[in-house]
């Protein structure tokens, strides 16, 4: 009967050390690479965040899948600007193929994808939410500002794909979840 | 006299006093208006010292020079680009009545496109002037035209081709200031003012320069800090800063194939890293109701109110509305924490502006507090 008792204690231990094990396994890790889906200048905002979490990231507005090679962790950061789109001088539909050429590379080389979305309001409604949804739903992980998600867009997403989320009040906020997804060099 | 000839002179007579109203209406808008600078100034002068071409004419103005003695940095800031936006020029009033420099130089200009602010937009029934409560007593600003005004540029070209691009815009946009950079000392009227800010920056070996706007509700880029490339670092971190504050904007980058605007081509002709900033007004939205001086101050308008309740479309709107302090408390505020990121990313040259109201001073004391 002891040796029962001792057997479940054991067992329940192991179960609970499980998701640990799980979490440490999944982590993403680095070197990581930055870029935009929709030009929006939120990219340098996150490059400040990657720093700020002591995160080896480089930024490149405009990857190309030649951009993913070196990298273990692609973290998309999806808002269309039309500004950034004028900037860059290429066309929506240009950008949009280019953000679904990077993804098709980084799913090949089975590199993560994180999505971090900082821009609230202004980066939602019609010319952003294709970069949202693109980018959201070939995700690990989501890191959201919260004025983004008010009408649960991410959310949804993140519940019907079994994508982990983390809601933030403010964009500097989300260097803290950012830092939990990396493993540490 | 016959009995039409009684009537012909009692009709002339209604006319004559008609048009003599509507033209002293008309005139009262070049009439200047009076700034009260504060104890700091070291010297006032025109943008026509850069331009010679432009002394005597509407597009002349007056240039405030704050100069601490110490070596520093210095800003340029410009309010009024789009006289019918009236937060830029508020802002930089406010500067000019206020500001202190203890490192490094201020230049502003509260009025850059001094045309436009003796003419109102044709069929937006905009008033003339609006009227703040200041320190002093109720002072009166006018309230001007986006461009400048076509008496001062005539006629409008079908087509405006900017200057070198070459990029094509809407004839009335040649009256544009913020399309005329970097412009040319023998161009057109708004060219040459245009030129002379270039000039200007130049000569004054301005290393960071500010260019106040406002939008209507409905324009995407709102509540946003717009910069050239090479500002983008200084706006991200300014950004972050201001989100400590409750303070929302994006940050937007400016189109290097959009041609004739200051964060593009200040950027390019010259070694400032410049800087655009807009605010959200009623008066500019194509949805507003009345059109009268209480909307340039208190920026409540019903159908706004309506349309951001709805969330049907995609507008910048406080349901409070959008009034004047709050959009001159969010200029000041965008200033002072871009000058700050500059400072941190150029340590070796940096500036310091003091007695910047702070945002939540003028927002709760309202902008007149600020006023002389």
């Amino acid at each position: 009967m002891k040796f029962i008792h001792s057997l479940c204690i054991l067992a329940l231990l192991t179960l609970a050390a499980l998701p640990v094990f799980g979490q440490s396994k999944d982590k993403c890790e680095q070197p990581i690479l930055i870029t935009s889906a929709g030009q929006s200048a939120d990219v340098t905002m996150a490059a400040m965040l990657c720093k700020k979490a002591g995160l080896t990231a480089k930024a490149v507005n405009r990857a190309t899948a030649a951009d993913v090679k070196d990298v273990k962790t692609l973290i998309i950061v999806p808002g269309f600007s039309s500004k950034g789109l004028g900037a860059a001088g290429v066309s929506r539909e240009q950008e949009m193929d280019r953000v679904k050429e990077v993804i098709a590379a980084a799913q090949k080389q089975k590199i993560k994808i994180v999505m971090l979305h900082i821009g609230g309001k202004p980066r939602r409604g019609q010319q952003s939410d294709d970069f949202n949804k693109l980018s959201a739903e070939v995700s690990v992980h989501m890191i959201v500002v919260k004025q983004g998600d008010e009408d649960k867009f991410f959310s949804t997403i993140a519940s019907a794909k079994n994508i982990g989320i983390d809601i933030v009040e403010k964009i500097v906020d989300a260097a803290k979840p950012l830092d939990g997804l990396f493993k540490k060099n | 006299m016959q009995r039409h000839h009684y009537s012909a002179v009692v009709l002339l007579s209604v006319g004559l006093i008609v048009s003599g109203i509507a033209s002293a209406d008309f005139l009262s808008m070049y009439k200047a208006d009076a700034l009260h600078p504060s104890a700091s100034l070291t010297k006032s002068g025109m943008l026509s010292d850069y331009v010679p071409a432009l002394k005597g004419t509407n597009g002349d103005t007056r240039v405030y020079y704050y100069e601490s003695g110490n070596p520093g940095a210095t800003i340029l800031l410009l309010g009024g680009t789009h006289p019918n936006e009236s937060a830029g020029f508020i802002a930089a009033t406010v500067l000019v009545e206020n500001a202190h420099v203890a490192k490094g130089r201020l230049i502003v200009v509260p009025q850059a496109c001094a045309s436009g602010f003796t003419v109102t937009d044709p069929l937006e029934g905009c008033p003339t002037h609006f009227t703040v409560a200041a320190q002093s007593g109720p002072r009166t600003f006018r309230f001007g035209a986006r461009g400048g005004n076509p008496l001062h540029q005539w006629p409008d070209p079908l087509v405006y081709r900017h200057f070198p691009s070459g990029q094509q815009l809407s004839g009335m946009e040649s009256r544009n200031l913020n399309r005329s950079y970097p412009g040319r000392e023998n161009g057109s009227f708004m060219e040459k003012v245009g030129y002379a800010f270039v000039q200007m920056i130049k000569k004054e070996k301005v290393d960071i320069a500010f260019d106040l706007h406002e939008a209507a509700p409905e324009v995407m880029i709102i509540n946003a800090i717009i910069t050239h490339e090479k500002g983008s670092d200084i706006g991200a971190s300014a950004v972050l800063n201001l989100e400590f504050e409750d303070l929302k904007y994006s940050l937007e980058i400016s189109p290097k194939n959009f041609h004739g605007l200051s964060h593009r081509e200040w950027g390019d002709s010259t070694d400032v890293v410049p800087f655009l900033m807009e605010t959200s007004n009623p008066i500019q939205g194509r949805m507003r109701g009345i059109t009268n001086e209480k909307l340039i101050l208190e920026g409540q308008d019903p159908f706004y109110r309506i349309a951001a309740q709805l969330g049907t479309v995609r507008i910048t709107y406080e349901l409070d509305g959008e009034p004047l302090s709050l959009r001159v408390a969010r200029h000041l505020q965008g200033f002072r924490r871009v000058v700050e990121a500059y400072n941190e990313a150029h340590p070796e040259k940096t500036a310091i502006v003091e007695n910047v109201p702070e945002y939540l001073s003028v927002v709760k004391q309202g902008v007149g507090n600020f006023l002389r």
